[in-house]
């Protein structure tokens, strides 16, 4: 490899990191911990069966997962201003991707809330415990802990697919790859750096995830 | 303490409960038998509202609840109703996600909303009565059967409740283990407690029953002190059970 490419190379690697704490890893987060309260929410709603309201979340989530995020993501910042609605690049992204995250993690929350068996909850009832009580202090912690590698699963996914944010303009850290391709021309050379660093983020990720199972694990020999 | 009237419990169109009359008065101790599926462990279920009713009255305690024409008692009723018994389940139900102190505190703090340092004193003290003194720090997982129901036992009695409820609290139990969680019954009964306890241990019915009720197909088909219950039973259906029962002892 010659002097020029390695010179490219390091000289995008600082824009890129930047570009990955500001947009790449705030997006994710935000949109991944909105999108886990709408998901615990919505699963409640559904196991529950609130009128109305689980008729409304099963559709909501019905049209997440039938339709692509990209379309999503384009209805939210070009669709709603014809009639409007009008959000910012970062603020769209975190919308398209929270509600994103929300409806596949619902089913997540779902079906590791529906996995603990029923007699936990007729001992938190027979103690006296309302129904919020129960949820909150014996049915979710055990639920969350069922529920760590498919979440865990979801926010690598989510961490890659904020990079479709370029389409509405966010500066993401696939945005700042682009930039520097249309100058220097290197497309291979920039495009590989940018998925290794994709690669280094999910794989601490994947390291986090190890950690959290082997916390709640402590309890875990059933 | 305790009145049942007339009460009704229906699966669908499965008939549980057909009109049981019973009551019990406070200090005593009522063990239910009868053959599996003869409606007892529902029984046991509605006196605690994991199962609600469908006609019929129940009174504990200062609770009284109709459930005629439909009626279905209000949250805080339950909820009083509720605090006012402690249930033992036949799978132990443990929360495994806590130790066994902490199983034990759960109630006092989210239901009584005692402070943590004040519940953590009884919660050692009632550990140490059903002799678990040692194994606050252990999650259920790590604990024989025996001693899970044990803790079981402590935590029902945490918040302080009029009447003790047990659903069958030996049938899971190797043989060998189902001593020591009968010791702690007959303990308590020896101090007072008002126990209603759905159980196939005969030895336990004979020794520590003031009443017992013998239930089949949804009724009451004998009741009586145990002497009465379990010697001298009135009629066929009764015997036959109480002699296959003393068979598989035997």
């Amino acid at each position: 490899m010659d002097d020029r490419k390695i010179q490219i190379l390091i000289d995008s690697l600082l824009p890129m990191i930047k570009a990955a704490l500001h947009y790449t890893i705030t997006l994710a987060l935000i949109s991944f911990a909105l999108g886990l309260v709408l998901a615990v929410v919505v699963a409640l709603v559904r196991l529950w069966k609130i009128p109305v309201l689980s008729q409304i979340a099963g559709i909501y989530v019905w049209i997440i997962r039938g339709t692509p995020l990209l379309v999503q993501l384009f209805i939210i910042f070009y669709g709603l201003p014809n009639i409007g609605i009008e959000f910012d690049p970062f603020s769209a992204a975190i919308i398209a991707f929270s509600l994103n995250m929300g409806a596949y993690n619902s089913e997540v929350v779902r079906g590791a809330i529906q996995s603990i068996s029923n007699g936990q909850w007729e001992a938190a009832y027979s103690l006296g415990m309302t129904r919020g009580q129960a949820l909150w202090r014996i049915i979710l912690p055990q639920a969350a802990r069922v529920s760590v590698p498919p979440l865990s699963n979801s926010f690598i996914s989510l961490v890659k697919d904020t990079s479709l944010a370029f389409t509405i303009t966010v500066i993401d850290m696939f945005q700042v790859a682009k930039q520097i391709v249309s100058t220097t021309y290197e497309s291979l050379l920039v495009y590989s750096e940018v998925a290794v660093l994709y690669l280094v983020i999910c794989t601490v990720l994947n390291a986090l995830q190890s950690v959290m199972e082997k916390r709640l694990a402590r309890f875990s020999t059933r | 303490m305790i009145e049942i009237r007339n009460l009704h419990k229906a699966f669908g169109s499965l008939e549980v409960l057909k009109g049981i009359d019973l009551s019990l008065e406070k200090g005593k101790v009522l063990v239910i038998i009868g053959p599996s599926g003869s409606g007892k462990t529902t029984l046991l279920r509605c006196l605690n509202l994991l199962e609600m009713p469908d006609a019929g009255s129940l009174k504990l305690g200062e609770t009284e609840l109709s459930f005629d024409g439909g009626r279905k008692p209000a949250k805080p009723q339950v909820l009083k109703l509720r605090q006012s018994t402690g249930m033992v389940f036949q799978s132990y139900n443990l929360f495994p996600h806590k130790t066994a102190l902490e199983n034990v505190m759960e109630a006092q703090i989210v239901v009584q909303k005692k402070n943590k340092e004040e519940a953590r004193k009884r919660s050692a003290a009632l550990l140490a009565k059903v002799g678990l003194a040692g194994k606050e720090d252990s999650y259920p997982h790590q604990l024989s059967g025996g001693q899970q129901q044990r803790v079981g036992i402590a935590r029902a009695l945490a918040t302080d409740p009029e009447v003790m409820l047990f659903d069958e609290p030996t049938s899971a139990l190797d043989p060998e283990l189902v001593g020591e969680v009968l010791k702690v019954m007959k303990e308590l009964a020896a101090e007072g407690m008002t126990m209603v306890v759905v159980t196939h241990e005969m030895k336990f019915a004979a020794e520590a029953a003031d009443t017992v009720v013998l239930m089949d197909g949804g009724k009451i088909l004998e009741q009586g002190s145990p002497e009465q219950v379990l010697r001298n039973p009135s009629s066929d259906r009764a015997s036959q059970f109480l002699n296959l029962l003393t068979e598989k002892e035997g």
